[in-house]
This record gives C-alpha cells, sequence and structure tokens, in this order.
C-alpha cells in the first residue's frame, strides 16, 4: 500500500466518522497514518491544549495575570543583578534579556512539559485509542499560546525604554513557526525517551540548566573568549535564541546563515522526532 | 444481512519483559558499556487467537484473572496492535471507560462533556449537538457547570456511560462498569443497552461473573492463559465454565 492511498482512505475516514473500517494489516506507515489521525482528531488536541492553561492558573487569585507578571518579575531581578554588568555592552539590557529568554523558556519548558506528561500523565493512552502524539502536539500548541502571551509584557519594556521599534517586527511569525517546529521535534524525541527511560528528565535538566548558562541569554557572545565564541555554533539553541531576538532588539531581519541554519536543523529534528515517535508509538501502551 | 463487525484472525500479543528490569539511560548505557545486553523473556498474552463477532451480537467473555481479557479488549478498542495476525473492525468502537478515565476533574461537567467526546473522536460542533440529550441522561442537572471534583462517583459514571452512549456505537465495550451508579441509572443504562441490542449495536462484554453472562449475552467466550478455551452459546459455555486457579 502507497502513502498517498493512506493518506486518502484517511481523508475518507475522516468525513463519515461512523463508517470508517479498521485493518491492523492495514496502517502500514505510521509516519503519516499519524498525522491524519491528528487532523481528525484535532477538536481534541485544542481542548487539551486550552485546559493545561486553564488548569495552570485555575485556583491562583492573579490567574492569567501571571502569566503578564512572571516574565516582567524575572526581567526585573535578572536585570538588576546584571544590568550593571553588560549596560555599555548592550543597551536596554532588559529587552535583550528578555527577549532571549522567551525563547529559551519557551523551547526548554516545553519539551520538559512533554516529556513529564508522556511519562506520567497519560493513562488515557492505556485505555483507549487516541492519537499517541496528541498530548505532545497539546503541550506544544499552550507552549506556544505562552510564548505569544508574553510578547506582551516584552512589548511594554520596549514601549517605557523607548525602544526603536522597526518593521523587522513583522519577521517575528517566521521566527516563531521555526521555533515551534523545532520544539514539536525534540519534544517528540524527548518524551519517547522519557517513556523507556525514567531518567531521562533528571538528565535532561542537568543538560538544560547547564546550557542556560552555556547560550549567551543574559550575557552578549561577545563577552566570551575567542575559542568559545568559535564553538558557539555547535550550540544549536543559539541560533534559535537569535532568531527570536534580532528582529526585537537590533531592529533587523537575523543573518541570512542564522535562518538558514534553523531552519534546517528545525526541519531534521522534526523529522527525526517524528519518525522515532511514530515508530515507537506501538509500544508506547506497553510501556506507559 | 448480519455481516462480521469484528474479525480477529490468528491474532498473538506478545509483551516483551526485560529479565531485569531496567528503568534508567544510565543502567542501561552501563550494561551496553559491560558488553551484556539486555536479556528478555517473551511472554504470550494472547495466542493464536480466531473468532468473528457478528453485527448484533452480544458476546460474553470470561476467564480468570490473567487470561488475557483485558489484553483482548484493548486490542479490540486499538490501544494495543496486535503482535501477529490481524484485527479488522466495521465501524465505530466505543470503549466504557473505567470510572473518571477521560475526566479532568479540575474541569466543569459541560467542559467535560466536550473533552470527553473528543476522546472519543467526535468534533465539537458534534457534541454541542448532543449536549442537551447527554445532559438528560445523565441527570446531573444543576451540577453541570460545577467542577467534576464536587460530583458523588455515581454522577461521574452517569456522565460517562451518557457521553459514551449518547451517539449508538456500531460496537460497545463494558468492561464491568454496568454495575455502576443507583438503581434507577442502572435500569436506565440496561435499557439503553437493551434498545442498542435490538438496534442492531454489537456488544462486548466483560464479566467475572457467570450469571450476569448468561443474562446479557448470545454467545460466550472462554479465555484461559491466552487462548480459547470454548466459545459458543452463552448457556453452553457458563455451565462448563470453571475458572483455573490464577496461574503465578
Amino acid at each position: 500500500m502507497t502513502d498517498r492511498t493512506a493518506i486518502t482512505d484517511g481523508l475518507r475516514e475522516s468525513t463519515q466518522a461512523l463508517a470508517f473500517e479498521y485493518d491492523s494489516a492495514r496502517s502500514s506507515a505510521p509516519f503519516i497514518d499519524e498525522f491524519v489521525q491528528l487532523v481528525r482528531y484535532r477538536d481534541l488536541v485544542i481542548l487539551l491544549a486550552g485546559n493545561i492553561l486553564k488548569n495552570r492558573y485555575k485556583r491562583s487569585l492573579l490567574g492569567i495575570l501571571w502569566m503578564l507578571l512572571n516574565p516582567l518579575l524575572q526581567t526585573i531581578v535578572l536585570a538588576i543583578a546584571f544590568g550593571t554588568l553588560f549596560n555599555s555592552a548592550l543597551p536596554h539590557y532588559p529587552i535583550y534579556l528578555l527577549s532571549g529568554l522567551l525563547a529559551w523558556s519557551f523551547m526548554t519548558q516545553t519539551v520538559q512539559y512533554a516529556m513529564g506528561i508522556m511519562a506520567t500523565g497519560s493513562s488515557l493512552l492505556k485505555r483507549i485509542y487516541i492519537p499517541r502524539a496528541t498530548y505532545v502536539v497539546a503541550v506544544v500548541s499552550n507552549g506556544l499560546v505562552n510564548l505569544l502571551i508574553s510578547i506582551m509584557p516584552l512589548a511594554m519594556i520596549v514601549l517605557v525604554l523607548q525602544h526603536p521599534v522597526s518593521t523587522s517586527w513583522l519577521f517575528l511569525p517566521v521566527s516563531i513557526f521555526i521555533l515551534a517546529l523545532f520544539t514539536l521535534g525534540l519534544s517528540l524525541l524527548l518524551a519517547t525517551a522519557a517513556v523507556f527511560f525514567n531518567d531521562s528528565i533528571d538528565i535532561y535538566q542537568i543538560v538544560i540548566q547547564a546550557g542556560f548558562f552555556l547560550t549567551p541569554i543574559m550575557y552578549p557572545p561577545s563577552v566570551l573568549p575567542e575559542t568559545a565564541q568559535s564553538w558557539l555554533v555547535l550550540n544549536p539553541f543559539f541560533a534559535f535564541i537569535d532568531l527570536f531576538r534580532a528582529p526585537i532588539y537590533t531592529g533587523t531581519i537575523p543573518d541570512i546563515h542564522v535562518i538558514a541554519t534553523a531552519s534546517t536543523l528545525a526541519l531534521a529534528t522534526l523529522l527525526v522526532g517524528w519518525g522515532v515517535f511514530t515508530h515507537k508509538a506501538d509500544q508506547l501502551a506497553y510501556r506507559l | 444481512m448480519r455481516m462480521p463487525m469484528i474479525e480477529i484472525d490468528n491474532v498473538t500479543v506478545r509483551f516483551r519483559i526485560p529479565h531485569e528490569r531496567i528503568p534508567t539511560l544510565q543502567e542501561y548505557a552501563i550494561r551496553w558499556l559491560k558488553g551484556r545486553g539486555v536479556q528478555y523473556i517473551d511472554f504470550n498474552a494472547l495466542t493464536n487467537l480466531s473468532f468473528s463477532v457478528k453485527q448484533g451480537e452480544t458476546l460474553g467473555i470470561i476467564g480468570s484473572n490473567g487470561a488475557g481479557k483485558s489484553t483482548l479488549l484493548k486490542v479490540i478498542a486499538r490501544v494495543i496492535r496486535p503482535t501477529e495476525g490481524r484485527l479488522r473492525l466495521r465501524g465505530r468502537v466505543a470503549p466504557l471507560l473505567e470510572l473518571g478515565a477521560g475526566f479532568d476533574y479540575e474541569m466543569t461537567g459541560r467542559e467535560n462533556i466536550f473533552l470527553n467526546g473528543a476522546v472519543l473522536g467526535f468534533s465539537r460542533k458534534a457534541m454541542a449537538q448532543r449536549l442537551d440529550s447527554i445532559v438528560e441522561f445523565s441527570g446531573i442537572g444543576d451540577f453541570l457547570d460545577a467542577p467534576v471534583r464536587t460530583y458523588s462517583s455515581g454522577m461521574v459514571a452517569r456522565l460517562g456511560f451518557a457521553v459514551a452512549t449518547d451517539a449508538r456505537p456500531e460496537v460497545l465495550i463494558a468492561d464491568e462498569v454496568l454495575a455502576v451508579g443507583d438503581t434507577d441509572f442502572q435500569r436506565k443504562s440496561a435499557a439503553r443497552i437493551r434498545e442498542f441490542r435490538e438496534n442492531g449495536s454489537t456488544i462486548l462484554v466483560v464479566s467475572h461473573n457467570p450469571a450476569s453472562i448468561k443474562a446479557l449475552c448470545d454467545r460466550a467466550l472462554w479465555l484461559e492463559h491466552g487462548s480459547i478455551r470454548l466459545i459458543g452459546s452463552a448457556s453452553t459455555v457458563v455451565d462448563q465454565y470453571a475458572p483455573d486457579p490464577p496461574s503465578s
């Protein structure tokens, strides 16, 4: 059976939800089948993404306001601590800091959440058929909404500091799209690992903690020794942070090399992550 | 025309159990470096199972603990893909979930109706049309907009049953959940299942209680150690049924 017929079969299923036939011998291409099923269950993905958001702030006093306050407070604390250190190299340091921080948190926190939810919070996958990637895609969608909301406090700081705003902001949707592809790929890959090995999350946290200091988020790359600067190309996160930060902080479209590196990396990660996840998906029900 | 709704053809489900459990990446890496692979033992939860269930039939599945009943239901609910063999389904399969599975207890009843419907594969639009009849059948009334954590377990069970059965599924899987709720609701749910049978739904019932299998089902399947010990009319199978002591 070719992929093309698998797609048309899937689409036929989706248009007449009550009359589909299932044949365990037929679904030979999980790589594509999983995608078709996700499209069918899109309302579930949207609901779960919304529920994550609602649950997180449901029983807190300030509710959704926390989403705006959190990045502001974080920026103020770090700007007081390090502002004087980098103020000459980085004018309007809080903007440099927060734009880097937002991109970094979106990528790393989303991946960690996806790992956790696959390792512990998905007993539903053992009880009923839903597309196996449902939770991971919902978590990434939720992270994306969080990122979009936290652009508001960033814009507030930009206004307060009277930082110049240029048309380069229009490039941001492209940056965010590439970041999201990478995050989805990494989430799928590491969520699979989290299901098979309990200590994946612990290892991940250590790597991320080190990564936070090894990546120019709160300092400019120029403070690094020259040898370390040349190693920076090997840090995949740096390209993604630059992609998001350049349009905001320097008011320029990111360097073409940065765009090319980030896009290639994002696509490759997504393909590998999707491939590994869908390949192992049938084993998830045994393992969870 | 009674066509087969479920066809199980030589299905084997094999679990691969590590000889010693290796839960961490660290240990796995150490073993790999030492050149010792991981040793597995294979365990067949189901072995070469073949049977089919026709439209409108009610099939009871009995067997002692560990006979493979839950694994078989998971295969039919598409949670587990058979290691070998083939499963074919005609029509939509709706499993009645265990109490509370698929619910988010922090969310309201209304939100959970949409969530549960989405888990069963229904669109938001379809659920909006069904909302009224689900609320009416479940009898949750004023609690519709209260968080589910404030519900009694009977109310949760009623709501779950109402969502799963509001649209008549072609195949309904009931795993000992029919005994929940108060007697009034039991009567109502039994009546609804009877109505499904009369309208041609196929129903699978798993129970430890042979008497209820005899009362509910046309046919029965006796599973033993992952194989079919006996399949036939419900009364024949139940009369011969003598559960094994669970294997160690």
